[in-house]
């Protein structure tokens, strides 16, 4: 009970700590009261809604993004027998509630009734899908080693070695995946700021916008939970509590996705899903015939 | 028993939707939603079977499987003629897709 | 007392599917219509998960997320009026469509009726043991229709590039 309370605590405190990091990746400097003071002015903006837009849609569009990720949230394991819902395809829900990101990206986009906001979110689908290939089959290779879609039988499976050594391919498939479903800089072409002003969530505003701005924020940390439970062994480590530990990974992972998104340059979008598609996939194949052979051998 | 009734009842009406659809809409787009929607009442038919006649027989989860893999192909093969059909003639209404018609 | 929860949560998700499904084709906003369907494979998945078929029911609501967001980008791409703003009517032979729908619904109603269907089963296995059975199902006995599910995604890709590609621009 105190250990679900304390996590809470930790949770929400890494929400802020990404809230500060997106800050920086996009200004460059550290402003540790930014996010409570947007935080405070998206509570009292006026919501402005856009002329025609789609009710159902518009409504529906920030709610469901959120709610997707707390799914996501509910089935990983933040300790031993810490999990709220200890699913036996664990594995496999992730990447369906991730799909439903997508759905909720262009719903929100077709909602706005303008031309960015849709290019936007058909530019989200084209990305999610490629993306979600990818996550999928390197999920694949560590299910396999695990022999369980127990998210805690995968991280029982890493002890002796972590999967980040033993499936290295799979490690950087899926954490740049991880860093393309959550949008981040390098490849934030759904909300590029650049050129589509704000893409699917362009005409948002006050509440809505708030809840998109915290979803990514809790996307984020989410996907690291779930980087440091899938390949950096999750809650194993010496002399510390396991909460504490993935914790430690997770911001370690989390820090590691905001350096890597403010100094790459931003990727065209069929560049991205070009080498997605041509490179991307058949390295996630490669990387399931590589676990198979050692897992035999 | 009134489990298995429900669950096939549900699974006509989805049914009979669906057929109303395919056979009513002009679209081809939306004529495969309807076989979808077709598809989708067969696999709850095949689920609440295994469920609640013969939970030890697996094939017929692995009958599921093959279904799911058919609805996608339907969905690849029809969205390719579409293309096609959209290239050709500009539009996807099946009223006017009467070419090969003697 | 489980039995009766199951038999609640059936009949509600089963009204929410019907009424996604009847949506699809009542509402004239292409996009809608194509979440509509959407909306109710997912409720078809749950039903999935209800039934305790919980590897099928995951998977149900994985895929049909991808399928039906593209499903949604063809019907923008392809109808004459995607936004729905006009009130077309895009139906045909609609009253033979009614009646050869509740027909045929009705006939089949009948029959679900009068047979007998046994005993219901109460033991299933649980969900971590479904799942390794319906591996060794696939991965023994019925390892050549797997196979041929593979076989037939093969042509399906073949048989959709083919037919996409344009005839013209090959002339040229």
């Amino acid at each position: 009970m105190i250990n679900a309370l304390l996590i809470t605590l930790l949770f929400i405190a890494g929400i802020y700590l990404m809230a500060v990091m997106e800050r920086w990746s996009l200004s460059g400097s550290l402003q540790w009261a930014g996010p409570a003071r947007s935080f405070l002015r998206l509570f009292v903006q006026e919501e402005i809604k856009p002329r025609k837009h789609d009710t159902v849609f518009f409504e529906t569009a920030p709610v469901l993004f959120i709610a997707v990720i707390l799914l996501v949230i509910a089935i990983l394991p933040f300790g031993k027998d810490l999990v709220l819902v200890d699913l036996a395809t664990g594995a496999l829900f992730i990447n369906a509630a991730l799909v439903y990101i997508m759905v909720s990206l262009m719903m929100a986009g077709w909602s706005l009734n303008g031309v960015y906001g849709m290019v936007g979110g058909w530019r989200s689908i084209a990305q999610l899908i490629a993306y979600s290939m990818t996550v999928v089959m390197a999920l694949t290779a560590t299910v396999m080693r695990a022999e369980s879609m127990f998210m805690g039988g995968i991280v029982e499976s890493q002890q002796t070695l972590w999967n980040i050594l033993y499936q290295p391919i799979g490690f950087i498939l899926f954490y740049l995946s991880a860093m393309a479903i959550a949008f981040l800089p390098p490849f934030d072409l759904p909300t590029a700021d650049g050129e589509l002003a704000g893409g699917a969530w362009a005409d948002f505003t006050g509440l809505r916008k708030l809840l998109f701005r915290l979803g990514r924020s809790v996307l984020v940390l989410t996907l690291s939970v779930a980087v440091t439970v899938l390949y950096l062994g999750g809650w194993m480590g010496p002399w510390l509590p396991g909460f504490v530990w993935i914790f430690l990974k997770t911001l370690l992972v989390a820090v590691s996705f905001f350096v890597l998104g403010r100094y790459l340059p931003r990727i065209r979008h069929d560049h991205l899903l070009e080498y997605h598609w041509k490179y991307g996939i058949p390295m996630a194949l490669l990387n399931i015939f590589i676990v198979g052979v050692l897992l035999i051998l | 028993m009134e489990l298995l009734l429900t669950a096939l009842i549900i699974a006509i009406i989805l049914f009979g939707i669906g057929l109303y659809g395919a056979l009513s809409q002009t679209n081809l787009v939306m004529i495969m939603m309807g076989v979808e929607l077709m598809l989708g009442a067969a696999m709850i038919n095949l689920v609440a079977f295994w469920r609640y006649l013969h939970p030890e027989a697996f094939s017929i989860k692995m009958f599921v499987l093959v279904a799911m893999t058919v609805m996608a192909l339907e969905g690849a093969v029809g969205f390719a003629i579409a293309t096609q059909r959209f290239r050709s003639s500009g539009s996807v209404e099946m009223e006017e897709a009467a070419d090969l018609n003697g | 007392m489980m039995i009766s929860v199951q038999l609640i949560l059936l009949i509600i998700l089963g009204l929410l599917s019907i009424w996604f499904g009847w949506r699809v084709f009542m509402t004239s906003s292409m996009v809608r219509s194509a979440l509509s369907l959407l909306a109710s494979m997912v409720a078809i998945g749950a039903l999935f998960l209800v039934m305790e078929a919980e590897f099928l029911g995951v998977l149900q609501i994985m895929m049909m997320g991808t399928e039906m967001s593209i499903m949604a980008i063809f019907m923008m791409m392809y109808m004459m009026d995607p936004g729905g703003l006009g009130e077309m009517d895009m139906t045909h032979q609609k009253n033979l469509s009614i009646a050869a729908a509740s027909i045929f619904s009705l006939i089949i109603a009948i029959v679900i009726l009068a047979v007998g269907w046994g005993p219901l089963a109460t033991e299933i296995p649980g969900p971590h043991e479904q799942n390794r059975l319906l591996g060794m199902e696939i991965l023994k006995r019925s390892m050549m229709i797997f196979e041929t599910a593979g076989i037939t995604i093969l042509t399906g890709m073949i048989a959709a590039i083919t037919v996409a590609l344009s005839i013209k621009n090959n002339r040229n």
